[in-house]
């Protein structure tokens, strides 16, 4: 077979090319694997700059393989159309390198020793991850969607646990395993249903079978609800994600809070809305049931939290319910308007989550008082991490302002008056605790004077989020067209 | 025939670049002279592309360069760009023009300014004068209403420019507040526009009205909403109270945005939307009528004042309302002409009154005299803006002002034309009031070597005053065509017309060399003649005492009913409705236990919820 560019699969191929590199690359820094325990002290060998050279690697192929996302021809399908490359499969691809990519960026400079030794099963694990998610994407039949799910899933277990000596890493990822399993199982046995009124595990049998309304096939739909719910946080399958993200390292927390919670959207919409048509309408008060309880609860709970990597866990929980009011609307503007906040809520997550690694260096803490004062401090930082926290609250000519308003504007278009009033009144009271973090850092004077230093592969990820998020706010145009003309291909 | 957008587009952008520029890089900022420099290069690559914009679309041609900005659900909902044609491309060389020089002027002018609030200064200038452009080149109501708020925003930085003089401080905030009230008008209208219309669009509604197809119900509260913002910032009777006090500023902002270009957008904004106004003749009948009476109480309160810029800027009102007036005629291009005109004379004024005042360190006319034989050179130009705003032959503002009085004749607007006339022989008589007292006359005894100013700012001087005289010598020559916009408005003026009006002038000037040149009439005599009139003009008309009236006991009582109301009332149902939220927030957090069977229960639970919903809601 002679190398295509456009083919379906260079994707999968290129990834899993660079996991492999990646993991040959951890395992010569790390010579006893081979030659046997004495070669060498354990722990020392292969650490400080073969580890950062893996981390480059994997960066490198990251950007390279976001490029080959360009060169892919939308259409193609192979494997008797199990796995197609249409519009949306390459919009989730892009997605999910791009801020993988980030999250790379933001942890080659991890100070943890661990993080430079074990550099390779690091970075394996994060692209072997990103390579279910990038199967995920273009799977179009039951089983493959499983597998995809799992590839992606198991990863980030043991992701999450990464410094495993850390007296909370190895907890959280237990109980973000042990759940992730429940939830696995909860999948199984839907897809079993689903399999057993359609006779088949191709997806383009679900559209008939919805329109016939089969009890079984709407169990079966419900049981995929639920567990596609916990994977993208929605309440009350979120309960995992507070803990995960105060244990787990910075930088992927913040690919943690985007891409999964993004593939588990795709999985949702390639279930649910695409080729449904107006048969997925049934389902239309469960996901508003779902949104409206994932914003309430959400932003209740996010407003106790003393810990900034807790509140962004919550506030993220209830930016997944307005992405649900979006695909509640079961509209082709609706899917639209929710992978346009998938994108808004990108960059404004992801800087947030950068910007708390680079406090939390300097501060050592993850506390809301360690932003006393960083207006005075670091005047820069404070403003970059304000522009974040206003998208993410949604105050105009910021991205995340033309999320929620579009979004709601396509729940309006289908009389979710209700719901689209209960996210507006809730939008306040994320304000509220947006702000609080704001007035930490305005307000209240400095208990240090000194600037908080940006190491300067954080500062380029950094920069690359405002400039997302600014661009999105002042000039939305681009974006909403290209949510727009992916979302039509599904209707 | 199209022509090309490109060079106004530049012309905006470059203001924008040096803004930018200046706001980003603090250390550049901080230096002063070279933010200054960079700041004027930008301004003068900027006049060099409005001049181009200008050559291109001198005749008919029109260019569009628009970009879709805010999409709505399949559709844009605004757009950005240019909106280049004659008119736009015109008053776009005059906000270059008044803006390079303005910018030269401020070098010598703030020459013992700080550096850093020096770079501010002009941070602030390239801030104005793309907005301002902005605004001029705005191809629909977004833009324009974005702009017009941004202009009205780097007027109160300006005004408040010395933010530790109180004055100062509060002249910025009653000029924000005052003029924020027209611009609510003009918000309401613009919303109102854009349900009857459907869009936001000058060209598009503009087709729209060529066609009829403008719903013409409801049409005249639109206008004159619109007009209202307008009112606000082209300081018409009564929203004028806020252009003398906003003389706080620095002399050239004060030449640059309160007379030559931002007080004139509510003049521009009627002229871009004529043909809407002329849909509405009951609106343009108010317009011409508050304009004319503008002008007569700004005249008359000019001749009142002692401060020089004061008079000045009573002056500005007082020629605003002679636009306005010839708008509400219908004639909107004589208004324009005026405009241009004024912006250059004015400007010139303002800049000469800078130069006095930078020379006898202070406002007062009494405190001036004499200044012909120290300060030759400011004198000439200062007599050269003076006649061109008196209106003698030759000068600049002759042409235009036979123009207005012309139209609003032609227009049957006697009333209107009788105010006019008046305020013609007040002009002549305070602008000369000035001229005689500041540049002849006995010098004070506290003598303080006035001298010409340096070479930053005389250049600026004899460029404006070449450019008014020329002006008007070459409409002396060519006639008074219009150079600009559809010749459809063509009127006569009747012969005794110009007669009259230089008479008036001429009988201005010779009243006021009379009284403080000659003295064979005693001011005070003049003064007591006019006893109760000049009393009511030293109170202003009692206008700002109106204001404060009815904002101290109207406007602050209500407030303070409402704040407690506020108090009381909705914040005691809020601070219950928002600790409830905070402490369910609070309870909430301990469904959070930490254990993971619990957080497997939620997922059963999740899933029970769900499968109650498929067996009752779907059985």
């Amino acid at each position: 077979m002679t190398f295509d560019s456009g083919m379906p699969l260079v994707v999968e191929l290129a990834l899993f090319a660079l996991a492999v590199v990646v993991l040959l690359m951890g395992i010569a820094g790390r010579p006893y694997l081979w030659q046997g325990p004495r070669s060498g002290p354990v722990g020392v060998a292969g650490g400080g700059p073969a580890g950062k050279a893996i981390g480059w690697v994997a960066l490198g192929g990251l950007v390279a393989i976001f490029g080959l996302t360009f060169l892919a021809t939308e259409g193609g399908s192979v494997l008797r159309g199990s796995f197609v490359q249409d519009s949306l499969a390459i919009f989730a691809k892009r997605l999910f390198i791009a801020s993988a990519a980030l999250s790379v960026l933001g942890s080659l400079t991890l100070p943890h020793a661990s993080f430079s030794r074990r550099a390779g099963e690091y970075h394996f694990a994060l692209i072997a991850s990103l390579l279910g998610m990038s199967v995920l994407a273009s799977a179009r039949e039951l089983v493959l969607l499983f597998v995809a799910f799992e590839l992606m899933s198991i990863p980030l277990f043991l992701l999450t646990g990464f410094l495993k000596r850390e007296a909370v890493a190895p907890e959280a990822a237990l109980k973000f395993f042990l759940v992730g399993t429940a939830s696995s199982a909860v999948i199984v046995y839907g897809m079993s249903f689903v399999y057993g009124v359609t006779g088949s595990t191709t997806l383009d049998a679900i559209p008939a079978a919805m329109i016939g309304g089969h009890p079984l096939m709407r169990l079966g739909m419900a049981l995929l609800l639920a567990g596609l719910g916990f994977k993208i946080a929605a309440f009350p399958f979120h309960m995992w994600a507070p803990d995960t993200y105060e244990a787990a390292s910075t930088p992927f927390v913040a690919w943690l809070s985007v891409a999964p919670k993004a593939a588990g959207f795709i999985a949702i919409i390639r279930l649910f809305v695409e080729g449904v048509g107006s048969a997925a309408l049934v389902w239309m008060p469960a996901i508003a049931v779902l949104a409206g309880m994932t914003i309430v609860m959400g932003n209740l709970m996010a407003i106790p939290q003393q810990n900034i990597k807790r509140l962004l866990a919550y506030s993220g929980i209830a930016h997944i319910g307005y992405m649900l009011v979006g695909l509640a609307a079961l509209s082709s503007s609706g899917v639209a308007m929710m992978l346009f906040y998938l994108v808004a809520y990108m960059f404004g997550n992801m800087g947030a989550f950068l910007v708390v690694e680079v406090v939390a260096r300097s501060e050592q803490s993850d506390g809301i008082d360690a932003y006393r004062g960083l207006a005075q401090r670091s005047p820069l930082l404070a403003l970059v991490m304000l522009i974040f926290l206003l998208s993410l609250g949604g105050i105009p000519f910021v991205a995340g302002f033309w999320a929620k308003l579009y979004v709601f504007w396509a729940a309006i278009e289908r009389g979710l008056y209700g719901l689209v009033f209960l996210g507006a009144v809730l939008t306040v009271v994320a304000l509220y605790y947006y702000l609080l973090v704001a007035r930490r850092m305005y307000i209240e004077a400095p208990v240090r004077r000194d600037p908080v230093p940006v190491p300067g592969l954080l500062r380029a990820a950094i920069i690359v989020c405002v400039l997302g998020v600014v661009g999105m706010g002042i000039y939305p145009g681009p974006w909403v067209a290209m949510a727009m003309r992916v979302a039509a291909t599904l209707f | 025939m199209t022509g090309d957008g490109t060079f106004a587009l530049a012309a905006l952008l470059l203001h924008a670049l040096a803004f930018l520029v200046l706001a980003v890089v603090a250390p550049l900022r901080r230096l002063g002279r070279p933010a200054a420099w960079f700041s004027i290069l930008c301004a003068a690559g900027s006049l060099v592309s409005a001049l181009l914009a200008w050559q291109r679309h001198a005749g008919d041609a029109m260019s569009r360069l628009v970009w879709e900005w805010l999409p709505a659900q399949g559709q844009t909902l605004a757009t950005v760009g240019v909106l280049a044609d004659a008119e736009s491309t015109i008053m776009l060389t005059l906000v270059a023009l008044v803006a390079c020089l303005v910018q030269v002027y401020s070098l010598g002018y703030l020459s013992d300014e700080p550096a850093p609030s020096l770079g501010r200064y002009y941070a602030y200038q390239s801030l104005f004068a793309f907005s301002m452009m902005g605004l001029v080149l705005a191809p629909n109501f977004v833009q324009l209403f974005i702009c017009w708020e941004l202009v009205g925003l780097c007027s109160y930085l300006l005004i408040g420019f010395w933010y530790y003089k109180p004055e100062a401080a509060r002249a910025a905030v009653k000029a924000f507040w005052i003029t924020k009230a027209g611009d609510v008008g003009l918000l309401i209208g613009i919303v109102l526009l854009w349900r009857q219309s459907g869009t936001f669009d000058l060209t598009e509604m503009r087709v729209l009205v060529d066609n009829g197809a403008l719903p013409l119900a409801g049409l005249s509260l639109i206008t004159f909403c619109i007009y209202l913002g307008a009112v606000g910032k082209s300081a018409q009777f009564p929203l004028h109270v806020w252009l003398p006090d906003a003389m706080e500023g620095p002399t050239p902002v004060s030449a640059l945005i309160h007379a030559a270009t931002m007080v004139t957008a509510g003049v521009y904004l009627l002229l871009r939307t004529e043909w809407l106004f002329a849909l509405t003749p009951d609106v343009l009948l108010i317009v011409a009528w508050v304009g004319a009476f503008t002008a007569l109480l700004a005249a008359s309160l000019a001749c009142a004042q002692d401060d020089i810029k004061r008079v000045l800027a009573y002056s500005t009102v007082s020629q605003l309302g002679y636009m306005m007036t010839a708008i509400g005629a219908g004639f909107a291009a004589a208004g324009f002409f005026h405009l241009l005109t004024h912006g250059l004379f004015k400007a010139l004024l303002f800049l000469g009154a800078g130069a006095v005042i930078h020379a006898v360190h202070g406002n007062d006319l009494p405190q001036m005299g004499g200044l012909a034989r120290r300060m030759p050179q400011t004198t000439v130009v200062f007599l050269v803006g003076t006649l061109s705003l008196a209106g003698i032959p030759l000068f600049g503002g002759f042409l235009s002002k036979e123009e207005i009085l012309g139209a609003v004749w032609a227009g049957g607007l006697t009333g209107p034309f009788v105010l006019l006339m008046m305020v013609a022989f007040l002009t002549a008589f305070y602008m000369f009031r000035v001229v005689f007292l500041a540049f002849f006359g006995t010098p004070p005894a506290r003598d303080t070597h006035p001298h010409d100013p340096p070479m930053t700012m005389a250049l600026p001087l004899w460029i404006l005053a070449a450019l008014s005289l020329g002006v008007g010598i070459y409409f002396a020559v060519a006639g008074p065509a219009l150079p600009f916009g559809p010749a459809e408005h063509e009127f006569t003026s009747p012969d005794w017309l110009m007669p009259a009006a230089v008479g008036a002038a001429v009988g201005g000037i010779l009243l006021a060399w009379l009284t403080y040149q000659r003295r064979a009439i005693d001011a005070a005599t003049l003064a007591s003649a006019l006893g109760p009139i000049r009393h009511a003009a030293l109170r202003r008309f009692w206008m700002d005492d109106l204001f404060e009236g009815v904002y101290g006991l109207g406007l602050l009582g209500f407030s303070r009913l409402i704040g407690w109301i506020d108090r009381y009332l909705v914040d005691g149902v809020l601070n219950v409705v928002s600790a409830w939220t905070v402490t369910s927030g609070d309870d909430l957090r301990t469904m959070q236990t930490g254990r993971a069977q619990d957080y497997v229960y939620g997922v059963a639970l999740g899933l029970m919820i769900l499968l109650l919903w498929v067996r009752w809601a779907l059985a």
